[in-house]
């Protein structure tokens, strides 16, 4: 083809090329190349004021300022736990639900559309219904306790946590388990769908040759089924981590715009997003969009980070065909 | 071959994970039918006893859900309306023309659709305050125009067409945006389809944006209706009326993803979705 295309010579250039592809580039300069540069710039800039553009000069105080603050801290502990402890969870729940669809042919196509449900489903819908089904009174969750004789639990309640150091952490844990059930019945969907394809892409005289030489079942699934799906997993793993490091709207149809149960005033379940977000909220004041920035930044550096780390890693154990 | 017990477990514990998913939709639907009176009972009753279809209008006639539906029809509409050029156009640029910084372009591309959009989101704020634009449908529409997944999703499916089609149609003096036209378009349907799912799914969701430009009531799109409806400033919430507003959110797009399922899963296992 290379040959064919010098006999041709000289390459062709479409000067009509830069006109098809002006109208993206023009808004990915304006709304996203422009963005990142300039929310660099502006988390350096020291008491930046939006409306005059005013600032005095360049610093990094306000990296230091949001790394000391308690919000910021309890941000990046709730995202944390959302990408490492949450996403995982739900891919090896996905993994083995996947597994299990593709041994089957009889309503495959049915479960694989009803468990893909959550993810068409509004989020803000979802988060709302979520919070009602471990409502303490009016419940779904405290309901089923209740038929095994267990007493109503305060799944979402800030009952004198602001003076008690126990009854807060108490909650908190709760908290966190909402948001772990709702991560699973959320993420599961899309990690099915995508190991399934992957599955059903792994040829099948591998499985022929692993039977005619008698092979366990664990064996196959040990030596066929998970170096040949490893490129998914792997792709899955980054998505939903990068995904689990940008959540906002789950968490406020879950627990309101003060991102805790009420009664607490300290955003208990806020997360990163949320912390950018919020210090927007008084844009006009000097330096909140600069604290924002910084914020967004540190974010993108984790991302950046998270993927360059799982692509090294990548190397040494996914097997690509 | 497989042992009817193994097989029976399997389907078991699928059947298991199937009413695990369904539970949700389960509860809102039925508190979405329960009378008021019924939807505040300690403790529960598990199916509704008495069904309350007129929840539903109660629903539509004390919030402006119509209106929140209407806006996020408008600002769909015109997404995927201009999105769709615009990533065609780039797309084919990126699939079949040759020009000077094609390569460097096209890891511009690459790269945005690694970044999160939340990075953004300070300085588009700040540009669109700017330009005056808070509050108006501007804001909600421009943001969404360009999506680099789109065009690099859209770019592979072109680049499958032989170029042996395009040297013929261009010695047959198709010009470029003919042969754009008359062949490439028709062959890459499917996939343009399903970037347009995609795009509605994305603003049917989309909550942080719309928040954060508009404060208006006659602006807001249904994802944020949603959030304020039928909580009272002290914190009470009327579940019934909650519930309901959240399955008439919820069904549109469970109907369309059931009918259009075939161009959703094309467009996600190849090559995931958009966080």
């Amino acid at each position: 083809m290379a040959a064919m295309k010098r006999d041709r010579n000289p390459i062709h250039y479409d000067r009509a090329a830069y006109f098809y592809l002006l109208p993206a580039l023009v808004l990915l300069a304006v709304f996203t190349v422009y963005p990142v540069i300039n929310t660099l710039i502006t988390s350096v800039k020291l008491d930046y004021r939006f409306l005059t553009g005013a600032f005095k000069g360049f610093s990094a105080g306000h990296y230091l300022e949001i790394l000391r603050d308690k919000t910021f801290q309890r941000a990046c502990f709730n995202t944390a736990f959302v990408a490492f402890v949450c996403a995982p969870a739900s891919l090896i729940t996905a993994l083995a639900t996947a597994l299990l669809l593709n041994s089957i042919k009889k309503f495959r196509n049915f479960l694989t559309t009803l468990y893909y449900l959550p993810q068409v489903t509004n989020i803000i819908a979802a988060g709302m219904v979520f919070a009602l089904l471990f409502n303490t009174n009016f419940g779904f969750i405290n309901l089923v306790l209740s038929w095994f004789d267990i007493d109503p639990v305060p799944w979402i309640s800030g009952v004198g946590i602001a003076g008690s150091a126990d009854l807060y952490t108490r909650s908190y844990i709760r908290c966190l388990f909402i948001l772990f059930v709702y991560s699973l019945w959320q993420g599961l969907s899309l990690k099915v769908i995508l190991f399934l394809s992957g599955l059903q892409s792994i040829n099948l005289q591998y499985y022929q040759a692993a039977q005619i030489d008698g092979t366990s079942q664990w064996n196959i699934l040990r030596k066929i089924t998970f170096p040949l799906l490893s490129p998914v997993t792997m792709y899955v793993l980054i998505t939903s981590v990068i995904t689990a490091l940008k959540s906002y709207a789950s968490v406020v149809a879950l627990f309101g715009d003060a991102y805790g149960p009420i009664g607490d005033n300290s955003k208990m379940m806020i997360t990163i997003v949320g912390y950018i977000i919020d210090s927007l909220d008084d844009y006009l004041s000097p330096g909140a969009i600069s604290k924002a920035s910084a914020a967004a930044f540190i974010l993108l550096l984790i991302i950046v980070i998270l993927t360059a780390v799982q692509f090294y890693f990548s190397k040494k154990w996914v097997h690509y065909k | 071959m497989k042992k009817p017990l193994v097989k029976t477990v399997n389907y078991f514990l699928l059947a298991a994970a199937a009413v695990m998913v369904l539970i949700p939709f389960f509860w809102m639907l039925g508190t979405a039918l329960k009378s008021e009176a019924e939807a505040l009972h300690i403790p529960p009753t598990l199916l509704p006893k008495t069904y309350r279809f007129d929840n539903f209008a109660k629903v539509i006639q004390t919030e402006p859900l119509m209106r929140y539906f209407l806006n996020t029809l408008i600002v769909s509409a015109f997404v995927v309306l201009i999105s769709t050029m615009i990533t065609v156009l780039a797309a084919y640029a990126f699939a079949r023309l040759e020009f000077k910084g094609k390569d460097f372009l096209f890891a511009v591309v690459l790269i945005a659709v690694m970044l999160p959009q939340e990075i953004m989101i300070i300085t588009n704020f700040m540009t669109i305050a700017k330009l005056k634009w808070l509050n108006t449908f501007r804001a909600l529409i421009l943001p969404y125009c360009v999506n680099a997944f789109n065009i690099f999703l859209l770019r592979q499916t072109m680049k499958q067409i032989p170029e042996d089609l395009y040297i013929a149609a261009r010695i047959d003096g198709l010009t470029n945006f003919k042969y754009l036209w008359k062949v490439v378009l028709p062959v890459a349907k499917p996939t343009i389809l399903t970037t347009m799912l995609l795009s509605m799914i994305w603003i049917w969701d989309t909550y942080a944006w719309p928040n954060l430009v508009t404060t208006q009531d006659n602006l807001r799109l249904i994802s944020n209706g949603l959030k304020n409806a039928f909580t009272t400033s002290t914190g009470n919430i009327q579940y019934e009326l909650q519930m309901a507003a959240a399955t008439l959110v919820t069904i549109p797009l469970i109907l369309v993803f059931v009918l259009l399922r075939k161009y959703i899963f094309s467009g996600i296992t190849r090559g995931g979705m958009k966080g």
